[in-house]
């Protein structure tokens, strides 16, 4: 379905260009039907990551390819949904004048019900005739993720789709997830909240200095957690963290950090 | 197609929607209606002063539009991410560039026409400058009245030629100069793209009476042409290079012709009005190459 392979990103930062390292080396592939969890500190390259996957950013090296097609090719979005971290529309539209232009962006025809549909699945139907800059920031997330699960994709993408909600937002956004997840449809997103982990992921990858350190299956990443726990036993937990999946995700995050 | 058709829609409702356009929109306007008041400064003329008053209102306000708007277009998507959920479809980026500046082309055409309305009105209600372009009668059956009689019929009137065609001028302008604000803004800041596209326009505008200054001059002495004059040769030479290379945008200002009601023959509109589109195209085709190459993020 998605397939990275050895994709690298860097960014020229300074005066001179100095070269930086966003992304290296990074092989992985996000199963079909999946819900996969990417992990990682502030600045690991999650964000950079997505992007190549989306296509917005090009791989400074190595290749992505979605259902077959290079993520540059615009074909490699017909079936893809993606909602950005801190999403934000134009000026002066409404909720519907947005969500009905999107919809004539896809492939497919999307009539008047399935957009209603749509908008009541991300809970912002209520709000369509409002302008959109007039939004709180939870209504503009959800009119964001209405946008990328219009047309029914079989792949969403959702860059830190939790940050910056309210318990309530967090809430009943993690109850659409597990709305999509029911659908068996392919979620990859990103977080660094270490408790979303169990609770919505199939599988887990960790991300740490732009550098794939982990990428299990959630039980597999449970047991190892476990026996870490056991041997971890004697060691002050971070209060913060209460199961051993937890503590376990922060740890390698830890050890793995250069600085 | 369907979708850069519907990326010109959304494009200029938005544009349409934007404070800036409203605000250049209105204080042309005022301007344009004010134009009376200003030709009563004058004694003769008093015509001629509203028409240039009113052309420069409309045409600066839309070279306006035309920059600032066309420097914050993709800029300003890409600042505040709305871009995300567009180019994330199947969308190709040219189909969304197109839409995008298609979009502000309409809106520039847009406020063009209403202020050429406006213009109109203006000049409708002082009955100056204005060609009677025909009559109707106004009863069926009333055509046996003699002309003339205004009780009996409706008398048309239009603007001359020369403001026509001024108008479609101003338009072309604002696209042009909106093309060079969007190219800047894919390599540059927005403040920056700005300050480019004005430098552009400056440099256009007076490259043609620059190239006129440093061209020799030649006088015919005792049956011989002989140069009495001649330039800096590097000066003239770079004064030669900004000529060919920046577009020039002086043959699209023609206010005087219209000031006098000359009429302009039909190949030098075709001719300038294809000069303006090919350069604008270049322009774009520029614009569209950077843009598919930039990383968005």
């Amino acid at each position: 379905m998605i397939e990275i392979k050895n994709a690298a990103k860097y960014f020229r930062v300074g005066f001179f260009g100095t070269k930086k390292n966003a992304v290296e080396d990074l092989s992985l592939d996000i199963e079909e039907g999946k819900v996969t969890g990417f992990f990682g500190p502030n600045g690991a390259g999650k964000s950079t990551t997505i992007k190549m996957i989306v296509g917005l950013i090009k791989p400074s090296g190595g290749n992505i390819k979605i259902n077959g097609y290079d993520a540059s090719d615009y074909r490699a979005r017909l079936k893809l949904g993606y909602l950005p971290e801190n999403p934000s529309f134009p000026r002066g539209l409404k909720g519907i004048e947005i969500i009905n232009y999107y919809s004539k962006l896809l492939n497919k025809k999307i009539n008047k019900d399935e957009i209603d549909d749509t908008l009541k699945l991300a809970g912002i139907f209520y709000a369509k005739n409002i302008q959109a800059h007039k939004y709180s920031k939870g209504m503009t997330q959800r009119l964001a993720l209405a946008v990328s699960i219009l047309g029914d994709p079989e792949i969403l993408i959702f860059d830190e789709p939790l940050s910056g909600l309210d318990p309530i937002g967090r809430k009943e956004f993690k109850d659409i997830i597990f709305k999509l997840k029911e659908r068996k449809k392919t979620i990859f997103f990103s977080s660094h909240v270490l408790a979303d982990s169990k609770e919505l992921c199939d599988r887990i990858a960790v991300l740490v200095n732009g550098r794939l350190i982990k990428n299990e299956n959630l039980e597999d990443m449970e047991n190892e957690a476990a026996g870490y726990a056991e041997e971890r036993r004697d060691y002050r937990l971070p209060a913060e963290y209460s199961t051993p999946l937890e503590i376990y995700l922060y740890d390698l995050m830890l050890k793995s950090r250069k600085n | 197609m369907k979708k850069i058709l519907y990326g010109i829609m959304y494009s200029f409702k938005e544009i349409k929607n934007s404070k800036i356009f409203y605000s250049f929109l209105i204080f042309a306007l005022i301007l344009v209606s004010g134009s009376y008041f200003v030709s009563q400064t004058s004694f003769i003329n008093q015509g001629r002063i509203m028409v240039d008053f009113s052309i420069f209102a409309i045409s600066i306000f839309n070279i306006f539009i035309g920059i600032f708007i066309g420097a914050s277009a993709v800029y300003d998507d890409i600042e505040k991410k709305s871009i995300f959920l567009s180019i994330t479809r199947p969308l190709k980026r040219t189909e969304y560039l197109i839409g995008r500046f298609l979009g502000l082309a309409a809106a520039i055409i847009f406020s063009t026409i209403i202020m050429m309305l406006i213009f109109y009105l203006v000049l409708l209600i002082m009955h100056k400058f204005i060609v009677p372009a025909g009559s109707i009668a106004k009863a069926a059956g009333s055509g046996v009245k003699p002309a003339g009689v205004s009780s009996a019929t409706f008398t048309f009137y239009l603007l001359p030629q020369p403001l026509i065609i001024q108008g479609l001028f101003i338009i072309i302008e604002s696209i042009f100069i909106s093309a060079a604000a969007l190219l800047f803004s894919l390599i540059t800041s927005k403040a920056l793209a700005s300050v480019f596209a004005i430098l552009v326009f400056f440099i256009g505008n007076v490259s043609s009476r620059m190239n006129d200054l440093v061209r020799p001059v030649k006088k015919i002495i005792n049956g011989k042409v002989v140069i009495v004059h001649q330039a800096n040769h590097v000066l003239a030479h770079i004064v030669r290079f900004i000529y060919t290379v920046l577009p020039n945008f002086s043959i699209f200002n023609i206010s005087s012709e219209a000031a006098y009601k000359v009429n302009i023959a039909s190949d030098v509109i075709f001719y300038r009005i294809v000069y303006g589109i090919c350069y604008t195209a270049l322009l774009f085709i520029i614009s569209s190459l950077i843009f598919q190459r930039k990383d968005i993020g």
